[in-house]
């Protein structure tokens, strides 16, 4: 390497160092400052209270928190425990029906919504309002559509069919079905937003080929399409799978669990037994459980969504 | 060639045709719980008795909705109707919105301009806490706000929101603020200006769509609650959800259901509005908050 | 003013080692240009100058006081970015006057540098404008406008004409040397166009894969370069590089060449002593197109210059030059004609060479023989 001279002869020797001031070194820590409370938050809220719950879940808590520790007798008390398997059970029946028909539902609208529609974002409003309401909204108002002698079913008796039944709602056997028809009613409209938000980054360019390659609509759609939404399916079974585990509202309004506890879901289970029980205990090893179940659809997910961060870069 | 055509033509009209019948009737399907609800709360009861579900409402009247509002036995609660519940919710929502929207916004100023050591692990940490199913944090939370005195009150429940509503925040004002280009924050600090002047006159003005976003996934989110209004309230600081759940359950004899249906619009109505005033950025909000989470 | 020591800087990003030993001595009212490819580090260079990344060890001196420490705005440096970085919520004046308002000068004196400037970068109907409503080019006078407003110790620019079009790019890098001229104030200058590199530099920098190749005057770095990447790098068209053997012929160290089958020998200039002494070993040859030329009588005499006939494969017109095509050790070869000689393709046509400036390197490690 060659370095030709200078201009002017440099001057290595160094007059002065600049040591950080008092004021640069706190200037620094500015940003550390401003999210700690936050870290706080994250560090105490968030994970401090996930352990704490662990904790009390092999204790001896009942309406007040003890710390005489049981080992599982909490979690083998849940699992024996009627009620419980009943709210597990209906949590896999009102989570899968609901995801499904979430997915189908907002799928099949947002293509149909896809076609250039005159109207589409007055339908879109539309769709979509539902989900401004608070589940307890919507419990209250599905609770009197579905309730036989004023809604639904009388409306039909009204119109002539003496023998039309609809008393899913006071119906042991089908009372949590009438969870999933009002969450999906609610929540229907979200995937159909997510989808079409997805169908609307599908790269037109690609469409033209395959239609130029003589493929029909139907065949761009399933073969083309439909794939290349990959990652809004996932990202929309996981927030639907995120809020059925945590449904608590809509079922306790539109049901209260009942009736007797056939449509109980995990989460009332845990409140009412943490809060209302005064099985402290017994609840915190459900929300165990619930956070589990969380956390195996999440981290899967996360796993995934940081690898692909980290291969871009 | 040309009764082929027109046959071609035909499809595709019949085509048209069903589509936009489907989406009228699934929109009629999403409507007619809003219609009804409206509709009778607008009717009496001797009319809800002997009309139908769905029929031109042979009565019309404010008396439920002032029943709803302010004259209806809320459980054992001195003061009537459910004005009381709806004050505490905007009393709750109010400061719980603007100060997560406040830690938000520094926080992702700081995560996305000023990283530190750490600081990625840190963001990391928090994105946990937007799926956080929040049984697993009740007890504790129950328990803390009950040793710092807060417990059943409208300070308490603001923390709380506060508490689990600002890694939504951060996450909303995170992902926004990366996508602007980090040279501006460079060229301010070579322009001689410190970390709460390059938040002020740069980065905030930039911030307005994201803050609409932000603000309007609180203030949904704060006003629908209902878990923690109903596990971390008394009856003196319970938010309208809670009291429109009591309202509809508590209701001895008759069920009036002209009145509960007034009361689920009123504790309806502050959401509803701002998503037919803003469905734009609303719909964002729930976008950002899930494909990016 | 004020000079610039950088003194063995290194910078990772996490794993990533970008700068890896980076010295430079620029004297004071030096104007330096660095150039190298793209992603050699060159941005984070100047960022390491300005403070705007913390170097991962060495030091950075300014005006000999030791700043690796000091915060960006404590350096009293200006700088133009790559990306422009405009305040997207403020008009072009705010733009400018941001800096200044907040170093606190008085109203008075803010408006008229900021007249100033823009007259200088003629934007003064812009002033208004908000940056989204500029173009590429506007957008780049408004960020070299927010520096040149300030009175740094040091600028720094960062590819700052890469967007304008020809002409105004010329006009701008005539104001630049202007400004330079009579401000003296050291600036340190990252540019693709070879052209600015050339015209503005009192020294130009070569990098590649956060090492400086060489740093020297434009025509020590044009005529004498460290080794074959900065050859390569440095002159538009590259500088034609082409594998050969020493041999001895006639007991004179020569080069071996063949030109569509025909042998012939290439003097070596007398300065290349560590090529003579390389007889019997292949070496790279490097000349520039412009010493392969057609055949200008009045040269033909000097003892470094030799003839070929060789067939022309393609021809490229530039306007001034013919850029022409042939094959030499069956390696392809570009050589400068002057447009009014230069045959067609397909036809065979006399070359003279010119191995005065010819330099050699070593096959293996590219580096000057
Ligand atoms: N903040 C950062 N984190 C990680 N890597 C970075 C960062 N900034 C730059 N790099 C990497 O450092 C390398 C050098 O980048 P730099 O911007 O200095 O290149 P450059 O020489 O200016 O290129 P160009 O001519 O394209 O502007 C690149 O490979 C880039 O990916
Ligand atoms: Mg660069």
């Amino acid at each position: 390497m060659t370095q030709s001279p200078p201009l002017s002869e440099p001057t290595r020797a160094v007059r002065k160092v600049h040591k950080p001031s008092l004021g640069d070194r706190l200037a620094e820590q500015i940003p550390r400052l401003v999210v700690s409370p936050t870290m706080l938050i994250a560090v105490v809220f968030i994970y401090g209270f996930m352990i704490w719950t662990v904790v009390l879940s092999f204790s001896t808590s009942r309406i007040l928190p003890r710390y005489e520790f049981i080992g599982w007798q909490n979690y083998q008390r849940l699992f024996g425990n009627e009620r419980w398997m009943v709210a597990l059970t209906n949590l896999g029946i009102y989570g899968v029906l609901f995801v499904v028909i979430c997915l189908a539902i907002g799928l099949l609208l947002a293509i149909l919504l896809d076609q250039k529609i005159r109207a589409e974002g007055f339908l879109r409003t539309v769709y979509l309002y539902p989900m401004a309401l608070s589940f307890i909204v919507t419990g209250t108002v599905w609770k009197w559509l579905l309730n036989p002698s004023v809604g639904i079913q009388r409306f039909g008796r009204e119109l002539g069919f003496e023998n039309f039944r609809f008393d899913w709602l006071v119906s042991s056997d089908m009372s949590i079905y009438t969870v999933v028809i009002a969450a999906v009613w609610q929540s229907s409209g979200f995937v159909m937003a997510l989808f079409l938000a997805g169908l609307r980054g599908v790269d037109d360019s690609i469409i033209k080929a395959a239609q130029i390659d003589g493929a029909s609509r139907i065949t761009v759609y399933t073969r083309i399409i439909i794939p290349s939404l990959r990652p809004v399916f996932f990202s929309a079974i996981i927030m639907l799978a995120h809020i059925a585990i945590k449904s608590f509202d809509l079922a306790l309004a539109l049901t209260g669990g009942g009736p007797g506890y056939s449509s109980d879901l995990p989460a009332i289970f845990m409140y009412q037994f943490s809060f209302t029980r005064g099985q402290m205990g017994v609840g915190a090893a459900s929300a165990v459980i619930m956070l589990m179940g969380v956390m195996a659809i999440l981290i899967p997910y996360l796993y995934s969504e940081l690898r692909v961060k980290k291969d871009d870069r | 060639m040309t009764v082929k055509h027109s046959n071609r033509r035909y499809s595709e009209i019949t085509g048209r045709a069903v589509l936009y019948a489907i989406l009228i009737i699934v929109a009629i399907y999403y409507l007619i719980p809003l219609v009804i609800m409206i509709s009778t709360s607008f009717r009496d009861m001797n009319d809800i008795r002997f009309g139908h579900l769905i029929d031109l409402p042979s009565s019309f009247s404010f008396e439920a909705w002032r029943m709803a509002w302010s004259e209806v036995q809320i459980g054992a609660r001195r003061q009537l109707g459910l004005r009381p519940y709806f004050i505490n919710s905007l009393l709750i929502t109010i400061p719980a919105v603007t100060i997560s929207v406040i830690l938000g916004a520094v926080n992702g100023y700081v995560l996305s301009f000023w990283r530190f050591k750490g600081s990625n692990i840190f963001f990391a940490l928090l994105l946990f806490g937007c799926f956080l199913p929040f049984q697993a944090i009740l007890l504790p939370q129950a328990t803390v706000l009950g040793k710092i005195g807060l417990s059943g009150t409208i300070p308490g429940l603001v923390l709380t929101h506060v508490v689990y509503g600002v890694a939504f925040t951060t996450l909303f004002y995170r992902n926004y603020y990366v996508s602007l280009p980090g040279e501006l924050v460079k060229a301010a600090q070579l322009d001689g200006a410190g970390f709460w002047r390059i938040f002020w006159r740069i980065i905030l003005p930039l911030s307005t769509p994201i803050t609409v976003v932000a603000v309007i996934w609180q203030f949904t989110q704060i006003w629908n609650d209902f878990l923690f209004g109903v596990a971390f309230s008394s009856p003196q600081s319970q938010p309208v959800t809670v009291g429109l759940n009591n309202m509809v359950n508590s209701s001895t004899g008759e069920v009036r259901y002209n009145v509960d249906m007034a009361g689920a619009i009123i504790a309806a109505l502050p959401t509803l509005a701002v998503y037919v005033i803003a469905g734009k950025y609303f719909v964002r909000g729930l976008t950002a908050g899930s494909v990016k989470g | 003013m004020a000079n610039l020591y950088i003194d063995n800087v290194h910078k990772s990003f996490g794993e990533t080692h970008i700068l890896k030993g980076i010295d430079m001595d620029i004297a004071d009212g030096e104007f330096i240009i660095l150039v190298g490819p793209s992603g050699c580090g060159k941005s984070t260079l100047m960022n390491c100058i300005a403070g705007l990344e913390q170097v991962t060890t060495g030091r950075v001196i300014i005006d000999d006081e030791d700043v690796t420490q000091s915060m960006p705005k404590d350096r009293d440096i200006a700088m133009v970015f790559q990306s422009y970085a405009l305040y997207p919520n403020m008009n072009v004046w705010k733009n400018i006057a941001f800096g200044l308002e907040i170093r606190k000068l008085p109203k008075e004196e803010i408006e008229e540098t900021v007249g100033r400037v823009a007259d200088l970068l003629q934007i003064r109907d812009l002033l208004k404008r908000k940056p989204s409503q500029l173009s590429g080019g506007q957008r780049q006078r408004v960020a070299m406008g927010r520096a040149l407003a300030r009175d740094p110790k040091i600028f720094l620019f960062d590819e700052p004409l890469s967007n304008l079009d020809a002409k105004l790019r010329v006009e701008m890098r005539t104001e630049i040397k202007k400004l330079h001229q009579r401000l003296g104030t050291t600036i340190v200058y990252v540019t693709h166009d070879q052209i600015e590199a050339m015209t503005l530099a009192n020294r130009i920098a070569v990098m590649k894969e956060g090492h400086i190749q060489q740093f020297g005057t434009p025509q020590e770095v044009y005529d004498n370069p460290a080794n074959q990447f900065v050859a390569g790098f440095m002159g538009s068209p590259s500088m034609n590089f082409i594998r050969c053997q020493v041999v001895d012929h006639q007991g004179d160290a020569t080069i071996a060449m063949s030109v569509d089958g025909k042998d012939f020998h290439l003097p070596i200039p007398q300065q290349e002593k560590g090529v003579r002494e390389r007889v019997g070993q292949e070496v790279v040859l490097g000349i520039r197109p412009e010493q392969i030329t057609d055949v200008v009588p009045q040269q033909e005499q000097a003892s470094t210059l030799a003839n070929v006939d060789a067939e022309i494969i393609v021809t490229e017109p530039t306007g001034a030059d013919t850029l022409t095509l042939i094959r030499m050790n069956d390696q392809e070869v570009n050589c400068r004609v002057h447009p009014a000689r230069a045959g067609a393709p397909g036809d065979t046509m006399t070359f003279m060479i010119n191995m005065d400036k010819a330099v050699f390197f070593d096959l293996a490690s590219g580096d000057r023989i």
